[in-house]
């Protein structure tokens, strides 16, 4: 495990001689089609301390075994495709340097809790679409401007935070009380209520603020944080529960008023 | 064949739509937008929506809204014609400068969240090759969200397919499209599709079929592009004998990170970030006097190539440039580029606030394509349009980038014609009706899915993938010559015949990647040797296709597109046995080609 | 087949004006007596432990000669109150987390009976309080008593 070889040049960052290492990856594996019951498989693999998780799940797939089957696309932690739970933490595999893991110990590597195990890293995602698209999840608002609507720097500052959501369902399913009970909105499907009920633009705001006061909607939140430190964008999840809270409570957003520097007509 | 929608037939399932849409992607989404509410619409996508990526797309979308300097589109047109090194379409560009302020403005009344000006209105940045008054200073025309344009694109465009109830495919690759002979000529009638989740086959009929399956960056090791950008779409259209129009050009960005091909935005040259060499010169005010740092992407990617083949490269192996941010400061970095901060941070532990980052050109875009025109209809020759086939976005060649695409033209290119083809389409659809679908539709794709899952061959799929990949990046990149593009067509044969007897791992039905990468690989070798067939072809350098050879750009030989057609049996040896090379004039308007300086 | 279904119509809220929605008011009540519990215990542990002797003082004198006052039988009721229904309504949203069906329904009954019958015997227990009652060790009574030795 701790085996460590000189190598000249590294596949990653350019420079000196960095030592490549095996590492050990202890997978949970699940075949529907073989498996009554997930299982756990170890992997040697030979990587650098700049490599990625990704990298070493590619490895394994490419040149030990085929049929280790995991979602990915962009492998720079953009596109949300492969958020999985590693050493028990949810990440996305591609954003997970080697180096930033004890690698004296195996690195064990396992699918997402809380949504339907289908093979391998495959979880079912259509229960966390599905409560992404009950928040209304898109602009409302009844006017048609000729031209752009006006949003000010700190209007559109206030939901700045929530719109860098990729929808990876690594909040949602860190979240113990998702875990539990699947019928709770989960933290992302509030990121992305967040979102809106806080644009300045959007007149929405009380339909979904009156969906998330649901029995299982933001009162569920327990403030565990786990969200916020699953987050790989790191978006503040648990704050923006607290704001939907708070604007509950309040009735309306309570959003800033326009401080739009007014220039002079030919200006 | 005759069938019900929702029919099972044979294992096979049956569906019929008005409009299908292969592809989830901007262009994808965009279309579905306005073909949605008028017709019954399908979008087929081989990655659940938002992972597509246009996602990735960071510094802007162009537009001449004038909100924060004097801008019209005229201007842009000819930064676009100019940038493309005067192989644009022009009556194209006009449309795409023209429809950028439109499409910009039906994005933010869809919610796009874009940064504002201290007026409130949309906040507006300069970029590669956009300048004022044809070339006198650059301009501020990108309009952007931070440094997740694309990111906030996409969501956006999500959202309001949301709020549509569009009918998504998700993780469904399509592998075929069904072509039936109607007096004579190949009409499109069915898209055949492969379920990931159950490994079942789907037969989409429909009246209007809509690529917008984005690019194949993969055919290149240091790429921007996502793994899953494999080019099946345009793939699918090559192996029916329709045309692919300037795949010779493909454009390399300059700043991916060195060695990893990680983007980072040109935005953030367009806040002021310096590229300098070893001793810290910045060497762009040799190359580009005028606009430096933002000339357009061909040129920077080519300087940058040569800095580090004279040896003024930086690093112990004096193997990249650096781009340096580091006088704009922290706070510019954290509210403006947060996203390729962190990406310095976390690939490189290189902090830009600090630290000058190593970067490297990265396989980024192709400008070539499916030919279609600029209602977005693809065409099976210089001018005969294909009854009821679209396609828009990177997968199309319309061709609005030319021979080399300005930064932030992408964006505004899936907006502008996928909302034409996603318009056109439902229109199409109201006046047509089905084309038969012919006796087993799904023929093709069963015996290709069965042949590789019982396929006891002995070569792996990544083994083959990385030697083109490798071979790609070292003779068909940047520069090019007729000896090392001769070397990878010599390559490509030899992989394609050791492609025949590949086998995979993975016997399964349920969410077989494994074969799903096998056949993408086909896709790949297929569309490489493309590029390099063309690029051979082209004895001149322009804009994205550089010949050390032929190092001029030669308008009396070669100002026209290069229109690529599979006539022959794709394992001939000899690639000109089965690719038949012929032309497209270009459509020159105002402006007549001159030499491109900056 | 993954295909995604319309958007769900326009959420008609089933709570609202109707029945009480208990998860908000839960919610803020927890906030709220949470607040008022710090002031009321620390109070409570500052007068009992700090002031005068401190810890050695508590004896049934001491106690009996607090509840003689209304403002302290006021203090300990309100505590009570609060503090059984804050910790019920913990439990409760615990349960309601980890436990289901049948489970879920005795625990919650358990809960809610040990809190209620606390509550229903602290109250009588400070309400009905007798500072002196007949027949006690005159050492133990409070000193206004009439049979104190104090």
């Amino acid at each position: 495990m701790s085996e460590v070889a000189v190598v000249e040049e590294s596949a990653g960052v350019p420079g000196g001689p960095i030592q490549a290492f095996t590492v050990t990856l202890i997978i949970r594996r699940f075949d529907p089609e073989v498996d009554a019951e997930p299982h756990w498989q170890d992997f040697d693999v030979e990587m650098y301390p700049t490599d990625r998780v990704l990298d070493a799940l590619h490895k394994i797939k490419w040149e030990q075994d085929g049929s280790l089957t995991f979602r990915r696309s962009c492998a720079h932690g953009i596109c949300g495709s492969d958020a999985m739970r590693i050493n028990g933490r949810n990440r996305l595999a591609c954003k997970t340097l080697i180096k930033d893991l004890d690698i004296s110990q195996p690195i064990y590597v396992e699918a997402i809790k809380g949504l339907p195990l289908e093979k391998d890293l495959i979880v079912d995602m259509e229960p966390f679409f599905e409560s992404y698209r009950a928040i209304q999840p898109f602009l409302i608002a009844s006017d048609k401007p000729d031209k752009e609507r006006i949003q000010s720097v700190a209007q559109r500052a206030v939901f700045d935070d929530t719109t860098k959501c990729i929808l990876c369902a690594a909040c949602t399913s860190s979240c113990p009380v998702f875990w539990t009970d699947g019928q709770y909105f989960g933290p992302a499907a509030i990121v992305n209520a967040h979102r809106f009920i806080f644009d300045s633009r959007d007149e929405g705001s009380q339909v979904r603020l009156d969906i998330l006061n649901d029995k299982e909607g933001v009162w569920r939140c327990r403030t565990t944080f786990n969200c916020s430190e699953a987050c790989p964008r790191g978006i503040e999840v648990t704050k923006a529960i607290s704001e939907v809270k708070a604007a509950i409570l309040r009735g309306n957003p309570g959003l800033p008023s326009s401080d739009l520097v007014l220039t002079p007509v030919g200006a | 064949m005759e069938f019900e929608d929702g029919a099972i037939i044979d294992g096979v399932h049956y569906h019929q739509f008005d409009v299908v849409i292969v592809g989830a992607g901007g262009a994808g989404m965009r279309a579905a937008i306005e073909a949605g509410p008028k017709a019954k619409t399908a979008v087929i996508t081989k990655l659940y929506p938002t992972r597509s990526h246009t996602g990735a797309a960071q510094g802007g979308m162009a537009a001449a809204l004038a909100n924060v300097e004097e801008d019209n589109w005229e201007w842009h047109t000819f930064d676009t014609v100019k940038g493309g090194d005067y192989l644009v379409d022009q009556d194209a560009a006009e449309i795409l400068a023209k429809e950028a302020i439109d499409a910009v403005l039906d994005l933010e009344n869809m919610g796009l969240p874009f940064n504002r000006t201290p007026e409130g209105k949309i906040d507006q940045r300069r970029f590669g090759g956009h300048t004022r008054d044809h070339g006198k200073a650059p301009v501020r025309r990108a309009c952007y969200a931070a440094d997740r344009t694309g990111h906030m694109i996409l969501q956006t465009l999500f959202q309001n397919c949301v709020r549509l109830g569009v009918n998504f495919f998700n993780e469904y690759y399509a592998l075929d499209i069904v072509m039936t002979k109607v007096k004579g000529k190949d009409r499109p009638s069915a898209i055949v599709a492969y379920e990931l989740a159950t490994g079942e086959i789907h037969v989409f009929q429909a009246k209007a079929i809509i690529f917008a399956t984005g690019g194949f960056g993969k055919i290149y090791k240091t790429t921007s592009n996502a793994h899953t950008l494999t080019g099946d779409g345009v793939g699918i259209i090559w192996r029916k004998g329709l045309p692919l129009e300037d795949m010779e050009f493909f454009q390399f960005h300059p700043t991916g990170l060195a060695g990893l091909g990680i983007l980072l935005t040109e935005g953030a040259r367009g806040e002021g970030a310096i590229l300098r060499n070893a001793s810290g010169e910045r060497f762009m005010e040799r190359y580009a006097p005028t606009i430096k740092d933002l000339a357009p992407r061909d040129i920077i990617s080519r300087c940058m190539v040569m800095e580090v083949a004279e040896g003024r490269g930086a690093g112990p192996h004096k193997d990249y440039v650096l781009l340096d941010c580091t006088h704009l400061g922290a706070e510019v970095l954290e509210t403006k580029l947060p996203d390729i901060t962190e990406f310095a941070r976390t690939y490189l532990g290189v902090d830009p606030v600090t630290t000058p980052v190593p970067v490297m050109p990265t396989a980024h875009y192709a400008m070539g394509g499916i030919p279609t025109n600029v209602k977005a209809e693809v065409l099976s020759d210089n001018d005969t349009v294909v009854p009821g086939l679209y396609a828009a976005g990177e997968c199309a060649c319309v061709s609005v980038h030319g021979s080399n695409r300005l930064g932030t033209n992408s964006l505004l290119d899936i907006n502008v014609f996928g909302k034409r083809a996603g318009n056109n389409a439902a229109d199409y659809s109201m006046t047509a009706d089905f084309v038969p679908v012919p006796k087993n539709p799904a023929g093709f794709v069963l015996g290709l899915v069965e042949q590789l899952r019982d396929s006891n061959g002995t070569e792996r799929i990544a083994g083959l993938r990385k030697e083109l990949q490798e071979e790609m990046d070292k003779n068909a990149q940047v520069f090019r010559t007729d000896e090392s593009l001769a070397k990878v067509t010599e390559t490509i044969h030899v992989l394609r015949r050791r492609y025949k007897n590949v086998s995979i791992q993975d016997k399964g039905r349920r969410y077989n990647t494994d074969l799903l990468e096998a056949i993408e690989l086909g896709f790949l070798l297929d569309l490489a040797e493309v590029v390099v067939f063309s690029a051979r072809n082209r004895k001149e350098s322009r804009g994205g296709h550089m010949r050390d050879d032929y190092p001029t750009r030669d308008d009396a030989e070669y100002m026209k597109h290069t229109m690529a057609y599979l006539t022959g049996d794709p394992h001939s040896a000899d690639a000109a046995d089965h690719i038949t090379l012929g032309w497209k004039p270009v459509v020159i308007t105002n402006y007549q080609p001159m030499e491109r300086k900056y | 087949m993954t295909t995604i279904d319309a958007p769900r119509t326009p959420h008609t809220p089933v709570t609202k004006n109707r029945r009480v929605n208990w998860e908000k008011w839960g919610w803020l009540y927890m906030r709220a007596s949470g607040i008022l519990l710090v002031v009321l215990i620390f109070g409570h542990l500052f007068v009992n432990l700090f002031l005068g002797t401190g810890v050695k003082q508590v004896d049934f004198a001491f106690v009996a000669g607090k509840w003689a006052s209304p403002f302290w039988q006021v203090w300990d009721v309100l505590m009570l109150w609060l503090a059984l229904i804050h910790g019920g309504n913990g439990m409760r949203t615990i349960i309601n987390d980890y436990a289901h069906g049948r489970p879920r329904q005795v625990m919650l009954g358990l809960v809610f009976a040990a809190v209620a019958i606390l509550i229903v015997l602290g109250t009588l227990t400070l309400v009905a309080f007798d500072p002196c009652p007949t027949g006690a060790d005159p050492s133990l009574l409070p000193s206004f008593c009439p049979a104190s030795s104090k």
